[in-house]
């Protein structure tokens, strides 16, 4: 077809200039790559540290008042008296009048909610009944506080443990285990005596799959171990809910816990619903904390924000800006290009050629120059991204509390006077969508040079054209 | 013989801002088919906006222009691309080639608006360059052409289509004496064997000297020599 004989000739003979313009739409394009896949790797990131502390499947956390500070530490109780007797059985201690005998070698040993008030049992269902709930599953996240009586004084231990819903296994702070040893519960499980630790917890404390812990004085079998992402705050040690319902206390004072939860976890029917559903459920309880990713990463700071922020700011308007730039210079070149052909496209109408016959003729230049900007572009970006990959140091991303009180994920609080600070590696990923976008936005911004150069030559008379001749 | 062209009381006014600028002032004309028609005249007389009127490439301002008796100025921007794609061959005094086409690429030219098949559009090509004697040049780009090698390929594009018409803007404008005197050689020869009516625009006395009849453009009017 005479069409591309005449445009490769043409590209040809302005090869300069066609690389020229397909260059300042490459590097527009390229740019756009390398932000995209850069913000997609911050993004990437950030999801990556909220999936490690949010967990998969839970979109929503609710839990109960953290305990006002005269039940502190003894989990709602009420009013706690705690004293020391001597009678003629010997010394005993006594916590609201119940006594034990303080004998060398006997341990305190009392499980019982530290950060979160109870809630019945019987909200987890209505929760579940929410519109836009698709599941909810209830917890109980509690500290095991053990103080041995010793003539060689010790300080008390404690471990944190969770009574976990084994029929939502995957809703909850086990929703991202991953079996270490042993195994995981099943529904056999949920009236037994057993219990799952974390692996890093077991082996800091000679811990086996097989061999037994003691939680509120109960002796429980530990049937495996599991590992959670490195960015989790996991609990040490995971009990069946209905044991940790029947073990548990309220306090010293030994309120039962065997109808409470402190701990709702709640997957949403869809991303869309998060937020009417977190507004929903702090209307029916409007004394508990309900948190979601999006509050919880509102909390997330470090290099990991800073990254974010750049990206999504200087990152994206320095590339709509060199894009603006590279569109401009290819209008320009095209138009100039164009002035320097009138006498031709004059002679082409004189000719009998059509208007639009012409007007193709440098569109289909321009599209050839957008493709070849589009291809070079693509590989700019891939090149970008792959640079940083190659050079960027991995961000650090801080969950703290500015406001001081604890931050709940569903693998547990975490500490808000330790700022719980995880590193993840930065990888820039070029996506098909972004490379489509690219592609797209070289052959529009090739076409755009084209365009404004064709509605020259559409408005061109042949006598004027070619009274250019001179 | 048939009348080609037929004008009729035919002006052309350009205005610049709130001058205005009569190129061409009531003209009354009448080319035979198959008649050489050279026109001279100054520069700025109105020779070229005659031409460009002949062939459809600028309108009057009022009167009427015929052209194998159908008025240019009532046919419109359309069917005055096609008759020019189809009865009017042009040649300018800069040749006008197309830079990045070799020889025969810028003949075909002219026969891509009859959308001619590519095999018939190769013989026809091969036949005009033939006969302007460039066939061996085909494929060579006009800057590897001489001034009158590249007059040739204008002249063989302005044929190739077998127009009715052929105009001619200072042909040899651009020429020195020796090359001119082949150029005209060889319009004049083609003209015979194509039987075309051939308007040519010279300042070039030698040039209109062929002609079968003259006219002097002076301040837009055309007027003949006994």
């Amino acid at each position: 077809m005479f069409f591309f004989t005449y445009l490769s000739r043409e590209l040809r003979r302005r090869l300069r200039q066609a690389i020229f313009i397909a260059l300042g739409l490459a590097v527009g394009v390229g740019l756009v790559i390398t932000v995209t896949a850069a913000s997609a790797g911050v993004k990437n990131a950030q999801k990556d540290v909220l999936k490690g502390l949010y967990g998969v499947g839970t979109d929503v956390t609710v839990t109960g008042a953290a305990p006002s500070p005269s039940t502190s530490g003894g989990g709602g109780g009420g009013k706690t008296r705690i004293g020391i007797m001597m009678g003629p059985n010997g010394a005993q201690m006594c916590v609201n009048n119940k006594c034990h005998p303080l004998k060398n070698g006997y341990t305190l040993d009392n499980l019982g909610p530290t950060n979160y008030s109870p809630i019945a049992q019987s909200w987890v269902a209505k929760v579940a009944a929410l519109h836009g709930v698709s599941a909810a599953a209830g917890g109980l996240l509690l500290t095991d506080n053990k103080t041995t009586i010793s003539q060689t004084p010790s300080a008390p231990t404690s471990f944190t443990v969770d009574g976990t819903d084994i029929s939502h296994l995957k809703l909850g702070p086990l929703s991202q285990a991953v079996t270490a040893s042993g195994r995981n519960f099943t529904a056999a499980d949920a009236n037994k005596n057993v219990a799952v630790a974390d692996k890093s917890y077991a082996a800091s404390h000679s811990l086996k799959t097989g061999g037994t812990i003691t939680i509120g004085g109960v002796k429980f079998t530990i049937i495996g171990t599991v590992t959670q992402p490195e960015s989790s705050n996991p609990p040490n040690v995971y009990i069946p809910l209905a044991r940790a319902q029947a073990v548990a206390k309220k306090g010293p004072s030994g309120g039962s816990l065997k109808n409470d939860v402190n701990t709702i976890y709640v997957t949403a029917a869809s991303a869309s619903d998060i937020p009417a559903v977190q507004s929903e459920i702090s209307k029916l309880l409007p004394s508990a904390t309900v948190t979601t990713p999006s509050s919880l990463a509102s909390q997330v700071t470090g290099s990991l924000n800073s990254a974010a922020k750049l990206a999504s700011d200087l990152g994206k308007w320095l590339a709509v800006l060199v894009l603006i730039a590279a569109f401009a210079v290819a209008v320009l070149l095209t138009m100039a290009a164009v002035s320097r052909r009138v006498r031709e496209f004059g002679t082409l109408k004189a000719l009998g050629w059509r208007g639009r016959r012409i007007i193709a003729q440098v569109m289909g230049e321009s599209l050839a120059i957008g493709l070849l900007g589009a291809a070079i572009g693509v590989g700019l970006g891939f090149a970008g991204a792959a640079i940083i990959n190659a050079i960027a140091p991995p961000l650090s991303a801080t969950l703290n509390s500015s406001s001081g009180d604890h931050i709940m994920t569903p693998s547990g609080p975490l500490n808000p006077t330790t700022p719980h600070t995880v590193s993840v590696p930065l990888t820039a990923a070029v996506s098909g969508a972004a490379v489509l976008a690219a592609v797209v936005l070289a052959v529009a911004g090739g076409l755009l040079a084209g365009t404004f150069g064709s509605w020259r030559i559409g408005r061109l008379r042949p006598a004027d054209a070619l009274a250019k001749v001179g | 013989m048939s009348a080609m062209y037929e004008l009729t009381d035919v002006s052309k006014t350009y205005s610049t801002g709130s001058r205005s600028v009569e190129a061409v002032s009531e003209l009354d004309l009448t080319v035979a088919d198959g008649e050489w028609l050279a026109v001279q005249g100054r520069t700025g007389h109105g020779k070229s906006t005659l031409l460009n009127l002949l062939g459809g490439l600028d309108r009057a301002t009022s009167g009427q222009v015929k052209l194998d008796g159908r008025d240019l100025a009532r046919m419109r921007d359309g069917e005055l691309t096609r008759m020019r794609a189809t009865a009017v061959g042009f040649i300018f005094q800069t040749f006008n080639l197309v830079p990045t086409l070799s020889a025969a690429e810028n003949v075909a030219t002219a026969l891509v608006p009859l959308r001619v098949r590519a095999a018939e559009r190769r013989r026809r090509v091969a036949a005009a360059l033939d006969s302007v004697g460039l066939a061996d040049r085909s494929r060579h780009l006009p800057s590897e052409l001489s001034g009158g090698q590249q007059q040739r390929v204008a002249i063989a594009r302005a044929l190739v289509k077998e127009p009715k018409v052929l105009l001619a803007d200072e042909p040899t404008g651009n020429l020195d004496e020796e090359t001119r005197d082949e150029i005209i050689g060889l319009m004049e020869k083609l003209w015979r064997e194509h039987g075309l009516t051939l308007v040519l625009v010279s300042h070039d006395s030698a040039v209109v000297r062929r002609a079968q009849r003259v006219g002097v453009m002076s301040r837009g009017r055309l007027a003949f020599r006994e």
